[in-house]
């Protein structure tokens, strides 16, 4: 772990109590995920106990405690989604890339998650990689997805 | 104002919520979420009520009463709805046995025992019979409950000391969370997750030790169900019997509600509707009152040494055989010590037996805290010039808080209580610490000085105010000039070096100390025990008379502002326990009869020795006789706490074994040294003869503090008129090359009497150790230590051992240690020559080496 970015994020003019889920979301886009050293940095800045922060953390959705993987694939299982095949799709993906939903594959590559409504119901099934937004999608469009990712070698 | 409830008008003062005023005009309205010293969460909905004009049904625990509303609280539309809202919340909490059909039968033949585990019914519950969701589910006659069942299927958390944590249980009313954050400030818990799969819960699902948990119990006694309960007690039975007493193990005295069982205690908890601790404790009173009283190393009999072992003998064969052997010795060869957590009943006895039986002049206090008490240091030129009576309510009303010296969370829980009530108000809290304690979390200012720099911190402070207020009409006052005089050798450019601290913060600090309504000064043991004698008692009197503050001195143990009443008209002439020691290694003192505790066990040289006390330790081993003292709970006692409070406990229990109060062994070896004056009936003749013999306390009558009226110690002082001269010392405690760190010693008082509390109850010992040694991770890496490894420690007053404790709380080059006066404590050897002597010198701050040990 870098404690010298962590500090960087942390150790901003930002000591308001109000300040923590910014500095969450910070911590949550450098790192992939919220470490427990972050944990309990931003509680000594903050002067707010690490339970009450784990507390926050753990309400939104925006936040992980596990390392995600380099790509967080999310399938919209929303009511229109739903009826029009998300779970399907859901347990699709769950084989193709051996992982349950919430999990990161072996190779690092991709997190899995699903998500209530991403709010374009009209293009449902929907599918959303990291920003990029997948519509219609149909088992068959399943693999060429991956694939894109799989082969966006860095 | 005036409303209408249920089609009666009553009327009504204030901001009250609907709630609170329908149990004052005897309406019960069902509530499992709301608690009286919480602000309104309307979390559980059963105390739904009607209003008439409003939409739906608010709850009456979150709406506040106005002028002419209508109110119902039992209509039958209400009562369906607080019964659906209920079995909603049965259908996560093992309810089979609260809508039983056999309930009733079951309750008195026990027909259908066993048949159901903690999982589906309450038969095992641990909280059977004193569940708060049961008595819901009867006065809402629940029959059924239409939702099918879940369990949540959690392992019941036990790894922590005194209590289980069952969150199956749990009806996530959130009482615990907010009373750990809103009235103790430890936020230790917190909801975790969110909807359904929502729980109570701690960072990263730790321990509650990792997670800053005090075990004040707070949470344990406001939970509605099972979901927390003591350990101590799982499958007990119902209390038949309530009765209250006063809890021994700080300067508080708050009161407990004890439960008992056949004349035995169950468990004690903090007594709710006093105006003292108003229905919180801390864990010493809530967990541990218990252990000490049942300990197996209570003193249960008399018992006289034959040949080489301590044998049990009747009170006839021990109280004459110890007038006897007394009667051999002169006055001079006789030496008495007692202990500030005696009673003033047993303090007084205990002095006039030196005087009148002993004749002796060689009586001193218990070297816990005593000898640097926190009162003498107020005392200039033999005078008392600061009242030391407060209130504790004021604190919460003050504008500025001034925290010095103290770690409050751990030394006055309850104290700390009424800080954060006024530092959620809005009040500035500045803390002066070296080390990060849980106050400096809430402080507005955090003064991080450096250790032992903390009378220099007060004089550059007061020079910095007298700066700013030069329109303040002080010259007039006693000792203005001198005191002005003093302050001439601190220059402000050489603050920082001194103190640590920049200009800046120790001018802001001034200016809210300078903020119009009253500031208060609290302090304790870690300032007045500071090398330079009295110094930082007289320096913060003049800040305070600066800010035309208070002062508010927390002595740490039981009866310490008592001992100070009733002996320190006299005590200027008493000894000091280590000149007792060296009398007697002279072969002057030639018997010793201590009541307290003696640092020295395996260096003492008496012909014959008496211990007299409630708990066996290595000095009990060496006496020859040895007298049982009966504890707080078995007797008849008048406390005076920190705040100057007179208060008087009656016993709870009958005395274990053979037990006896002090004052009656002592009132009976006089009678057979033949002295007058000693026939006491009851400990309420003695105080009698208290009152009349000591105008502090002669308001302290049996009858009056019986009926539990408020008495205060009198004091003839309003306010201290003079300022005083303040004298620095050349230089602080510096590292060396020899002694690379600073060793802070904090002062916990985790004893009673002869015993420390940690060998009773090894929950504590997992909450602080004494030989727990603080030290930060980037020194720990220098050296090469981990957590948990052990070290040796030295100074040049001596050396000791402990365990490596990594904490971020404490800085570079510090090092930190919990003193605690116990006499199987390892620190003795480093106290030896501090404690008392005239050559006082600090044992706060130390210059020390570390080795892995």
């Amino acid at each position: 772990m870098n404690n010298e970015k962590l500090e960087k994020i942390i150790d901003s003019s930002r000591t308001d109590q109000k300040e923590l889920i910014h500095i969450l979301h910070d911590v949550q886009s450098e790192y992939g995920y919220i470490p427990p050293e972050a944990v309990t940095a931003i509680s000594r800045r903050l002067k707010v106990s690490e339970s009450e922060i784990f507390g926050v953390l753990t309400f939104y959705n925006a936040f992980s405690l596990t390392p995600k993987g380099e790509h967080v694939m999310t399938v919209c299982m929303g009511t229109a989604c739903h009826v029009r095949g998300g779970p399907q799709i859901v347990e699709d993906i769950e084989r193709k890339l051996d992982v349950k939903v919430g999990e990161t594959t072996a190779d690092n590559k991709f997190t899995l998650e699903t998500v209530n409504c991403i709010g374009c119901c009209a293009i449902g099934p929907v599918v959303v990689v990291d920003e990029k937004y997948y519509s219609n999608i149909t088992l068959n469009k399943i693999d060429p997805i991956i694939n894109e990712y799989k082969e966006d070698k860095s | 104002m005036k409303l209408v409830l249920n089609g009666k008008e009553i009327e009504f003062e204030g901001r009250q919520t609907i709630l609170h005023l329908a149990r004052k005009n005897g309406v019960f309205i069902p509530s499992l979420c709301d608690h009286d010293r919480l602000t309104p969460f309307s979390g559980c909905r059963l105390c739904l009520v009607e209003i008439e004009g409003r939409r739906g049904f608010p709850p009456s625990c979150g709406t506040y009463a106005e002028e002419g509303m209508n109110i119902k609280t039992h209509t039958p539309q209400l009562k369906k709805l607080r019964q659906q809202i209920l079995e909603l919340i049965l259908s996560e909490h093992p309810s089979s046995c609260l809508i039983c059909s056999e309930k009733k039968d079951c309750d008195d033949y026990k027909s259908t025992i066993r048949k159901v585990g903690e999982t589906t019914g309450c038969v095992l519950c641990p909280n059977n019979g004193r569940c708060e969701l049961q008595e819901v589910v009867e006065t809402l006659e629940i029959k059924n409950v239409h939702f099918p069942a879940l369990y949540r299927e959690f392992e019941v958390k036990k790894k922590d000391p005194f209590f289980d944590r069952n969150y199956n249980l749990c009806i996530l009313c959130g009482r615990c969370v907010r009373m750990c954050h809103e009235v103790r400030g430890a936020s230790a818990i917190a909801f975790v997750h969110r909807g359904s799969n929502e729980v109570i819960g701690t960072v990263f699902d730790k321990t509650l030790v990792e997670a800053g948990c005090q075990f004040c119990g707070a949470c344990v006694d406001t939970c509605p169900t099972g979901a927390l309960t003591e350990r101590a007690l799982k499958y007990e039975t119902l209390r038949d019997e309530e009765s209250k007493t006063i809890c021994p193990f700080c300067g508080i005295g708050c009161v407990l509600d004890v439960d008992l069982k056949n004349g035995k205690i169950l468990s004690t908890h903090p007594a709710n509707g006093t105006s003292l601790n108003r229905g919180q404790a801390c864990v010493k009173g809530r967990f541990i009152s218990k252990d000490v009283v049942y300990t197996s190393k209570r003193i249960t009999a008399p018992k006289i040494r034959k040949g080489k072992e301590l044998e049990e003998v009747g009170w006839d064969e021990a109280l004459d055989f110890v007038a006897r052997k007394l009667k051999a010795y002169k006055g001079s060869e006789l030496a008495l010590i007692d202990s500030p957590q005696m009673s003033c009943e047993d303090i007084y006895v205990s002095r006039k037996f030196s005087k009148e039986a002993l004749k002796t002049k060689n009586v001193a206090v218990s070297p816990g805290y005593a000898p640097q008490s926190i009162y003498s240091s107020l005392i200039m030129n033999n005078s008392m010039q600061f009242p030391l009576n407060f209130k504790l309510k004021d604190i919460a009303k003050a504008r500025t808080i001034f925290l010095m010296g103290i770690d409050l969370t751990v030394s006055h829980p309850i104290v700390w209580l009424e800080v954060l009530e006024a530092v959620r108000n809005g009040a500035n809290l500045v803390v002066v610490s070296p080390t990060e304690l849980a106050s400096t979390r809430f402080a507005t200012q955090w003064l991080r000085n450096k250790a032992g720099s903390e009378i220099h911190l007060l004089g550059y402070l007061s020079k910095i105010i007298l700066e700013q207020e030069e329109a303040l009409d002080l010259r007039s006052i006693e000792g203005y000039e001198t005191f002005l005089k003093s302050l001439v050798k601190l220059s402000l450019e050489n603050m920082m070096e001194w103190t640590g601290i920049d200009e800046q913060q120790l001018r802001d600090t001034a200016l809210s100390l300078l903020e119009e309504g009253p500031a208060a000064f609290l302090f304790g043991m870690e300032l007045t025990s500071l090398s330079q004698k009295n110094m930082g008692g007289l320096a913060l009197q003049n800040l305070a008379h600066l800010t035309s503050g208070q002062l508010y001195p927390l002595g740490l143990e039981n009866n310490q502002r008592g001992h100070f009443e009733l002996t320190h008209l006299t005590s200027k002439k008493d000894k000091k326990i280590d000149n007792i020691k060296h009398s007697m290694e002279d072969g002057q003192i030639k018997a010793l009869y201590v009541m307290g505790t003696f640092p020295w066990p395996k260096k003492i040289r008496a012909e014959f020795i008496v211990f007299q006390g409630s708990h066996e330790n290595d000095f009990s081993q060496k006496a020859d006789v040895v007298f049982p003292a009966a504890t707080f709970a078995e007797m008849c006692g008048t406390y005076v706490n920190i705040e100057g409070r007179i208060q008087r406990s009656s016993p709870v229990i009958e005395p274990v074994g053979e037990a006896k109060p002090d004052w009656w062994i002592l009132a009976q070896l006089a009678q057979r040294l033949k002295r007058p004056g000693f026939n006491y009936k009851k400990s309420a003749d003695i105080l009698v003869e208290i009152q009349k013999n000591n105008p502090g306390l002669k308001k302290a009558s049996p009858e009056d503090l019986k009926k539990g009226k408020e008495i205060f110690v009198q004091e003839g002082l309003e306010a201290a008129s003079q300022f005083f001269s303040l004298e620095f010392s050349p230089s602080i405690p510096k590292k060396s090359k020899r002694y690379p760190f600073l060793m802070l010693n904090d002062y916990n008082l985790d004893t009673y009497r002869s015993l420390y509390l940690g060998d009773v109850s090894r929950g504590l010992g997992k909450i602080r150790d004494p030989e727990w040694i603080s030290l930060c991770p980037e020194d720990a890496e220098k050296i090469g230590l981990e957590h948990g490894d052990s070290v040796k420690i030295s100074s040049e007053l001596g050396k000791m051992s402990g365990r490596v404790r990594l904490t971020n709380t404490v800085s570079e080059g510090i090092v930190k240690s919990n003193f605690i006066w116990s006499e199987n404590q390892i620190f003795h050897k480093m106290i030896l020559k501090p404690l008392g002597s005239d050559d006082f010198k600090s044992i706060r701050v130390l210059p020390v080496k570390i080795e892995r040990g």
